[in-house]
């Protein structure tokens, strides 16, 4: 009999990047070596897990942007040539170190990875990874939980209800498109959560969300048991707290254990490395050197000089962080049990892309993790915050307080001198989309102006992301941000100028459905 | 057919006055944009540096504890700018300028800090103008910023406020209430040399978060004071002051040094260097 509970949480978004009028994109990238890095080794690590019969539990979110651009066709054969290109150049590699055994190794382990990569995904799971996530999910081992529609920061859209109410109910209608059932759970977009977010939660059937750390220290009244527990909100919508420990232990820049000198040194890629004529061919059609994902060194400290990466050893000491993990975990639940009248619930959340992508063996780290919780000790288990519900039906009721997960805490990485002039232009199109529903809602028949009002409606959520004003503040790719917050803000006010003087160009319409292809169910009176 | 020749002759003559007319104006209309700018202050300019503020009530003149801090935060220095892998080429749409509305809202932005972006109407403020008569070429746009903190406002039941004067051309401002856990809303307006304050628009309300513990216990928790102290305590810490502020130091601790997506580079989208 366990003492209490570890939660693990990863939130796993990409904005929407799809460029079907050039050849090839940069941003692209971003979601194929999410694939390859991360969602197909984390894939691997539950597949091999459910294989040996070791029960595991963790939740994830796959945001709506996610999801639309893993089951997007166009996407998926762009995948799949990235993957391909990968494989042959680590066969080159292969080739160029013949007579560098520590490095040879190395250009052989990255082709196992690229070719399984691409078998996973091309054979095993029929280029739509999202049937692996829903099988775990039907397994009883993952819970699926959704998210802002684009990822749209809610309290600065709060001016506007059915705005905000359009995030969650066209998420919603997604994850029962690729799920077959509703989502009980919701990441809010970057954990920010104000009074009254849980209202709209509520009549989407949504049962639970995490906040951050404060969101339950300062919610009111006081919850008894901190963190530890749920509280539900006045709603009936139960928050789960961040815990700051293992959060910290992961994430923290000084004494996180990606840091460690055994593993794999993110930021010395061949795509820099190599002879640029060698590694032409690989970079995108600007030529301009970029990463390409052969990393050969592993992380070594204040110097320049860097050792070769060792599979072996970065292998020990991801099992070492996992036991440590582990260790810190139950030391944590046995006093916490101690003080608590019920067992306490311990919420991890990270960002999904963080392992593998960020932190090399991170999928490893929760493999070793998993089977170290499952096999080596007696005091905590893996559960979902649904399960938790389940089994503690009775919590106390407090209203959260207003926060994020982002830098200080609350919305100003979003809201500062270098975002803030995209406010006044989303709020303005969030107002006469929900003008449009409100007029046309009897529309019937003309299937032009039905088109018009859909595509308006995406091109409204697609400005939202949050991370157009997240890009815009950490200085890189600053421009690519301002220019999708100005395109979509721009068709859209195309569309609702068109609609309103029925002058609606049939071929640019089609030109803007074409690219800007996401929910391509949408039914624009979900801003009535 | 004289009559006509005469006519034809007439209406060339204006033409040619017209297009004379709109040379002078495109030669002039800058400059007089910019005069407009320097004393109505209606157009995007930057943002300047504000005076510190200080509280009144409303209905009298001053409330006694001024903040001393300024009411535009410094933001940190830019970070250091890295060049895009690819050039985009300049976007071709740019956002329109204005839509035509007169309105301000208010936004917060954290537990001290609120942020109001305002479009103001010429024509409103015109009007004001026209009703300030000589006093107008003097009247100064300010914000007036009220704590409505559990009331409906009607405009003169603030628990108190506190003006900021704009600089011309400035079209948002960050405000500095120093207050968390209070209710506020902004009027922007034309403050006029005898006093007056003529509202161009009023806000939105809204409400900064409190940064404390909550004082409020439910009853039937009464006696878990204790309790919930301890639940609060590091594992292995051992510690003597309350666990509250212990607890919101380790915190605020922990949001500096970083450890969620925004400022770990977590999200592939910032892992782009």
């Amino acid at each position: 009999m366990g003492k209490g509970y570890l939660s693990l949480i990863l939130h796993a978004h990409l904005p929407f990047v799809r460029h079907p009028e050039y050849r090839e994109f940069l941003e692209e990238d971003w979601l194929f070596e999410a694939i390859t890095e991360t969602y197909i080794p984390l894939i691997n690590v539950f597949d091999k897990l459910i294989e040996e019969g070791i029960d595991f539990r963790i939740t994830m979110s796959l945001t709506p942007p996610l999801i639309s651009m893993l089951t997007d066709g166009l996407l998926q054969s762009r995948y799949i040539r990235y993957v391909e290109k990968r494989i042959q150049l680590s066969e080159k590699e292969t080739e160029r170190t013949r007579h560098q055994p520590e490095f040879n190794r190395l250009a052989r382990m990255y082709h196992k990875h690229f070719t399984d990569a691409r078998h996973v995904f091309a054979e095993k799971y029929h280029r739509n990874i999202i049937h692996a996530f829903k099988k775990f999910q039907d397994a009883g081992k993952l819970e699926v939980i959704t998210c802002g529609a684009t990822h749209g920061y809610l309290p600065l859209m709060n001016n506007n209800v059915n705005a905000m109410r359009a995030q969650i109910n066209v998420a919603v209608r997604q994850y029962e498109k690729h799920f077959h059932r509703k989502p009980r759970g919701i990441w809010l977009p970057e954990c920010a959560y104000e009074p009254g977010v849980d209202q709209l939660l509520k009549d989407a059937d949504i049962r639970f969300f995490i906040t951050e750390t404060h969101g339950i220290l300062f919610a009111s009244p006081r919850p008894r048991y901190g963190i530890y527990a749920p509280i539900y909100c006045p709603t009936g919508v139960a928050a789960f707290g961040r815990d700051m420990e293992s959060s910290k232990q992961v994430w923290s820049a000084k004494e996180g254990y990606p840091g460690d000198v055994s593993y794999r040194d993110f930021y010395r890629d061949v795509g820099f490395d190599l002879d640029y004529d060698y590694i032409r061919p690989y970079l995108h059609g600007d030529g301009k050197r970029t990463n390409v994902g052969i990393k050969y060194y592993r992380i070594s400290g204040k110097t320049d000089h860097k050792e070769p990466y060792s599979p072996e050893g970065a292998m020990d000491k991801a099992a070492e962080h996992a036991g440590n993990f582990m260790f810190n975990r139950e030391k944590q639940v046995e006093h916490l049990a101690s003080l608590m009248d019920r067992k306490p619930i311990v919420v991890a959340p990270y960002d999904a892309e963080l392992f593998g992508h960020w932190w090399f063996e991170g999928p490893e780290w929760i493999n070793f993790l998993f089977r170290k919780i499952a096999f080596d000790q007696k005091t905590i288990s893996l559960i979902t915050p649904m399960e938790y519900l389940e089994m503690y039906p009775v919590n106390q009721v407090s209203t959260p307080a207003l926060s994020s997960w982002g830098y200080k805490g609350y919305h100003e990485y979003w809201l500062n001198d270098s975002n803030d002039w995209i406010y006044r232009h989303l709020h303005k199109a969030a107002e006469r989309m929900v003008e449009l529903a409100s007029v046309y809602q009897y529309t019937t028949g003309n299937h032009l102006k039905i088109r018009a009002l859909n595509q308006a409606a995406r091109e409204l959520l697609l400005a939202q992301s949050s991370d157009w004003a997240f890009i815009m503040k950490t200085g890189t790719m600053v421009e690519y941000a301002a220019k999708r917050t100005k395109e979509h803000i721009f068709r859209f006010t195309r569309l609702y100028d068109d609609i309103r003087a029925n002058t609606i160009d049939a071929a640019w319409l089609s030109e803007v459905e074409g690219k800007d292809n996401i929910f391509p169910d949408i039914d624009y009176h979900i801003y009535q | 057919m004289d009559k006509d020749i005469i006519k034809e002759i007439f209406l060339l003559i204006l033409e040619i006055f017209k297009a004379l007319c709109e040379i002078a104006w495109s030669k002039t209309k800058n400059l007089v944009i910019l005069i407009w700018d320097r004393f109505f202050g209606l157009s995007d300019v930057s943002r300047e540096q504000a005076a510190s503020h200080e509280w009144g009530v409303t209905g009298e003149n001053k409330w006694p504890s001024a903040p001393e801090t300024p009411a535009i935060k410094q933001e940190e220095p830019q970070q250091e700018i890295e060049k895009a892998e690819v050039m985009y080429p300049p976007a071709v749409h740019e956002l329109p300028d204005s839509y035509g509305d007169n309105r301000i809202v208010l936004m917060v932005r954290d537990p001290e800090w609120l942020f109001t972006y305002w479009e103001l109407r010429t024509d409103v403020v015109d009007c004001i103008k026209s009703a300030l008569g000589t006093m107008a070429q003097d009247a100064r746009i300010q914000l007036r910023v009220y704590d409505v903190t559990d009331i409906v406002f009607d405009g003169n039941n603030a628990h108190k406020y506190f003006d900021i004067e704009i600089p011309g051309g400035v079209r948002s401002w960050y405000i500095r209430t120093g207050e968390p856990g209070r209710s506020f809303c902004v009027d922007i307006g034309l403050l006029a040399p005898d006093g007056a304050f003529h509202v161009i628009s009023r806000s939105n309300a809204v409400r900064t978060p409190c940064m404390c513990v909550s004082e409020v216990t439910d009853e039937k928790w009464l006696s878990i004071e204790a309790l919930y102290e301890k639940v609060y305590m590091p594992v292995d810490g051992s510690i003597s002051e309350t666990v509250f502020k212990k607890t919101r130091a380790v915190w605020q601790e922990t949001l500096k040094e970083g450890v969620s997506s925004a400022e770990s580079s977590g999200g592939l989208t910032v892992s782009k260097k």
